[in-house]
């Protein structure tokens, strides 16, 4: 039997040990003195973090309840439980199928939960519990890996734990109820380690580690190349360096003979990738930019070789290396990569944005007490305290207390809601002024706000249909450009001067090298990424590429009224009393609001709120009864008191005066009026109104100055809708329109004709759910409000703020968006129609201009930064109002 | 015209057939894929330089499982899109990354890298 050194985890034959050492009554054995000095120091240090020695004999029987994840309901497992019980050391299981646990008695000196999970596993079943995974800095010793296992799996509540070497991270298997991520890093901490921040589990920052890394290595190729690119410089340019000029040829041939060996590494090692991928692309019958980049330094590499070794057989003149090329090319290629790399990290900041509104920790209850646990860690069913001025942390339900919860951030609600027992709350919002506890539903991926950033994600990844062109272009370019090279070398040696042979192959792999299909590939799903992104920072989730494009064109925005140009809830609009003064506003208010408390009217609502807002004490209400079709009756502050529309008033005989006029004026601006009679006599009027959004005008107004036909869509009546349209200045209207109808209007305003056959695109904006086939018939469909729900499902555009503004904004975006694309699809597709002519030697028989490899070489690296620079132009973009 | 000009002029006629017929006109290898027993048709797809298989043929109303593993550190194909489907993912290097979707209708849907330089096709039958 083997034990191990408990300083440097060597397995050691008792015998052979080095030495040993009597502690707290262990004996442990070491295999060198090193090792001895070191636990000689602090002997106490290593017996604690040993993994294998549990030190305390007296230990008790420990209990623990394994959530087994596909426990069968109905059956028992009964090999399942003798599995475990077989355990040395496991003393009772008892099987709880209903709640899912397996509970487990054990002697934690004998048996390990790890040993035990193992089991479940091996019976095949699956383990309920969280997987966490923890970076280790600077993990170099493989043996360490080992120790770092073992120390996690003895730790309360670990199921299992890998650490793997080559991420530097443990990927750690545990039951969060019992062991937080505290205590896994301190057993990490034991091993002498420093844990990273669980964030490697979040794509992004995993990119951003991966693009870091990628610069680094990209980097340190530049500069090898560099540091070569400088001798061989010199002795290419022989003539223009002191003392170099004053060598004999042959003494020249010797020094290129020792530039062709060190431009080697710089081709197979700064330029390895391009080499590799062209031959991958090769085998795949494709051909991409590093075949261009592998072929030109290439041929160079070999050209100069041939001529260095066998300068007999090419004629005077000609046999001068051109090294150079290999060097300075894969120099400034690799740099340009590099400097690509960095500029795309920072298009993914919008992403990083919405993240940044996740709260970082929860305070969660657990078996009455009360942690602050990372967010990862909490679980559906937790329950969390969240305190007046914290982030809800998860998605959940409110189980005590309540609050107003500030909700703008994804829903785009700009009053706090107030939130009470059994309501809603939503991750990453602000609580405002009481505290609460909820219990999580959704945790993780789930959380509204991850699948928002899902979504975008998604969609910055989606395909403009613009980029289509680009693609089928860059499908065929490599070849084509390889067939160009081909035709420029021969024309060269067929017609061009002397020497024939060097002109033939610098044009030709000028050629190779100055062609960037990069930049095409580049220039749509940069700005695209960018683009979107800046959407979702301005509160506009777009969808997907052609969205954004198709947003571009809109020339027809429809509106529907209810909820969209209104806040789709009634208000008080007016309280008119009759001419006599016989009762005052406020008390006509009051008496009104008293009764309207008791109905369940949807417009009874507005009125009771109107009163509260004005601040009037309601009064007792009597005998309340409800009319259909007519109003209500009700007695308060022993008056007899009705409420309703004007067949009531009819019905009951009672005389109107001027208040029927009055009523009629106040339903020509759109108003619901009521009338009032008090003890059998008229006594005034209240008139309920959806009202306008504040700046539903100022909206609609941008967008008509930018040239855009507005029209407005609704079921309602048109004398009620004509006067909405007259207050936000909309000049054409849709009124009476069933619900099922509003697809077929889209339709017909995309097929009106406006002298041309190419259909109108018309942007319906609604929102959401009843207006789900009106936006999907549109050519682009905004869905107003809510980010949480369907509405992101059934539209092209969801404007998380409720504002209209969020239309103007949502074409802006597009329209500095597709313009962003234009420039870099012109610029690439113009680089390369003039690039590659130039380099062709189109212009040497006018104006004897030629291009230099080197030159080339700098233009093509920059060219797909210059591409990604201007997308990141884009980042700087601002609406020119912004929503509330 | 000396001899060695009309070999060059010759050479040139034979490179241009060559690489038009190797990238273009040839026939490209197909990967057929089995649907196991899940039903679920199952690829695994190695990135490096290029997808391998690059042409991969499904049958269509099946589920398809592709997993990518991504075996070069070159942030070119740090990400595998199918536009046709709506479907993207982050391949980190040397992680095993599954995208699962069903294609509906019969057709060729290309799959790529971001930029487009690395380039599969996706031929539902």
């Amino acid at each position: 039997m083997t034990v191990r050194d408990p300083v440097c985890g060597m397995e050691i034959e008792p015998q052979s040990a080095f030495a040993n050492r009597e502690h707290m009554g262990q004996t442990f054995y070491f295999c060198s003195q090193s090792c001895v000095d070191q636990f000689d120091k602090d002997p106490h240090h290593f017996v604690m973090t040993s993994a294998t020695t549990g030190f305390n004999p007296e230990r008790t029987l420990t209990r623990i309840e394994l959530p087994v994840a596909d426990l069968p309901f109905y059956k028992p497992v009964p090999n399942l439980e003798a599995g475990l019980r077989a355990l040395e050391g496991v003393h009772q299981v008892t099987t709880n199928a209903g709640a899912g646990v397996l509970q487990v008695e054990y002697d934690s000196k004998k048996v390990k939960v790890p040993q035990m999970a193992e089991v479940v596993r091996a019976s095949g079943f699956q383990l309920g519990g969280t997987n966490i995974k923890i970076g280790i800095e600077s993990l170099r010793c493989a043996s360490c890996v080992k120790f770092i296992e073992d120390e996690l799996k003895s730790t309360d509540g670990v199921l299992s734990a890998t650490v793997n070497l080559a991420t530097q991270e443990a990927s750690v298997d545990y039951l969060p109820q019992k062991a937080t991520l505290a205590q896994l890093n301190t057993a990490i901490e034991e091993w002498g380690y420093k844990p990273r921040a669980a964030t490697s589990d979040a794509p992004v920052d995993k990119q951003e580690e991966a693009h870091a890394r990628e610069y680094r290595r990209l980097m340190n190729k530049f500069w090898f190349a560099t540091a070569v690119s400088l001798p061989v410089l010199a002795t290419a340019y022989y003539q223009f360096v002191p003392y170099l000029n004053t060598l004999s040829m042959d003494t020249l041939r010797v020094l290129w003979g020792v530039t062709a060996l060190l431009t080697l590494p710089v081709m197979f090692w700064s330029g390895s990738d391009f080499f590799t991928g062209a031959w991958s692309a090769f085998k795949h019958r494709s051909a991409n930019m590093n075949t261009l980049i592998a072929l030109g330094t290439g041929a160079a590499w070999l050209y100069s070789t041939f001529a260095i070794a066998f300068p007999s057989v090419f004629p005077e003149g000609t046999s001068e290396p051109f090294y150079d090329v290999v060097a300075v090319v894969i120099a400034l290629v690799v740099l340009g990569q590099a400097l690509e790399l960095r500029a795309k990290g920072q298009s993914s900041t919008a992403i990083k944005k919405l993240l940044g509104l996740q709260a970082k920790t929860a305070r969660v209850i657990r078996d009455g007490k009360e942690m602050d646990l990372p967010v990862e860690e909490v679980l559906v069913g937790d329950v969390i305290q969240v305190r007046p001025g914290e982030k809800v942390p998860v998605d959940g339900v409110i189980v005590e207390g309540s609050s107003a919860v500030d909700e703008s951030m994804l829903t785009g609600e700009s009053l706090p809601v107030s939130k009470k027992q059994g309501d809603e709350v939503i991750g990453a919002t602000l609580n405002k002024t009481g505290a609460f506890k909820f219990r999580a539903t959704k945790v993780g991926k789930d959380t509204a706000l991850a699948q928002i950033v899902k979504m975008v994600q998604d969609a910055q990844n989606s395909k403009a249909p613009i980029a289509r062109l680009a693609d089928t272009i860059s499908g065929y370019f490599v070849p084509i450009v390889m067939i160009l090279a081909v035709w420029t070398f021969v024309i060269w040696f067929v017609v061009g001067p002397q020497p024939q042979l060097v002109y033939a192959l610098v044009t030709s792999v000028t050629v190779l090298i100055i062609a960037c299909p990069c930049a095409l590939g580049l220039a749509t799903p940069m700005s695209l990424m960018v683009g979107i992104g800046k959407g979702a920072e301005h509160g506009i989730l777009i969808r997907s590429g052609e969205a954004l494009q198709t947003a571009r064109n809109i020339q027809t925005v429809v509106l529907d009224k209810t909820g969209t140009i209104t806040k789709g809830k009634p208000e008080l609009t007016d309280t008119l009393t009759t001419d006599n003064g016989q009762w005052t506003m406020e008390d006509l208010l009051r008496l009104t609001a008293s009764v309207e408390k008791v109905s369940e009217h949807p417009l009874a609502q507005a009125i009771v709120d109107g009163a509260q807002a004005r601040k009037i004490e309601l009064s007792e209400v009597k005998d309340f009864e409800a009319i259909p079709g007519h109003g209500v009756s009700a007695k308060v502050e022993g008056r007899n008191i009705l409420i309703g529309n004007l067949k009531l008033m009819n019905r009951e005989k009672i005389a109107l005066g001027e208040l029927e006029e009055k009523s009629k004026s106040l339903a020509d601006d759109g108003k619901t009026p009521m009338f009032i009679a008090i003890d059998g006599k008229a006594a005034g009027i209240v008139a309920v109104a959806d009202t306008v959004k504040e700046d539903s005008a100022e909206a609609i107004k941008a967008l008509q100055g930018m040239g855009i036909e507005v029209v407005m869509i609704t079921g309602d009546n048109r004398r009620t809708a004509e006067a909405i349209a007259k207050k936000v200045g909309v000049n054409r209207v849709l009124a009476e329109v069933l619900p099922e109808d509003k697809a077929n209007e889209v339709k017909k305003l995309q097929i009106e004709n406006r002298k041309s056959k190419i259909q109108n695109v018309v942007a319906m904006v609604g929102d959401g759910i009843n207006d789900a086939p009106a936006l999907a018939q549109a050519d682009v469909g905004l869905a107003i409000g809510t980010g949480t729900d369907v509405a992101i499902e059934a539209s092209d555009i969801t404007l998380i703020k409720g504002s209209l503004k969020g239309v103007v904004t949502a074409i802006e975006v597009s329209r500095a968006t597709m313009t962003n694309i234009y420039q870099n699809l012109f610029g690439a597709f113009i680089y390369n129609t003039l690039g590659v002519p130039v380099a062709m030697g189109v212009l040497f028989p006018f104006f004897g201009l030629l291009l230099s490899p080197l030159i080339a070489g700098a233009a093509m690296a920059f060219s797909s930064v210059t591409v990604v620079g201007n997308a990141n132009r884009l980042r700087g973009f601002k609406p020119k109002f912004s929503a509330r | 015209m000396s001899q060695i000009q009309i070999f060059v002029v010759f050479s040139g006629i034979v490179l241009t057939v060559l690489i038009a017929w190797y990238f273009w006109f040839a026939p490209k290898a197909q990967m057929r894929v089995a649907v196991s027993a899940s039903g679920a048709q199952e690829v695994a797809v190695t990135v490096k330089g290029g997808y391998t298989p690059d042409v991969i043929v499904v049958q269509k109303g099946r589920p398809v499982r592709l997993t990518f593993t991504r075996q070069e550190s070159s942030a070119c194909s740090e990400k595998v899109l199918f536009p046709d489907f709506n479907q993207n993912a982050l391949l980190p290097e040397g992680e095993q990354v599954t995208l699962e979707f069903t294609p509906e209708q019969s057709g060729e849907y290309g799959f790529q890298c971001q930029m487009g330089m690395l380039r599969g096709k996706l031929i539902v039958e």
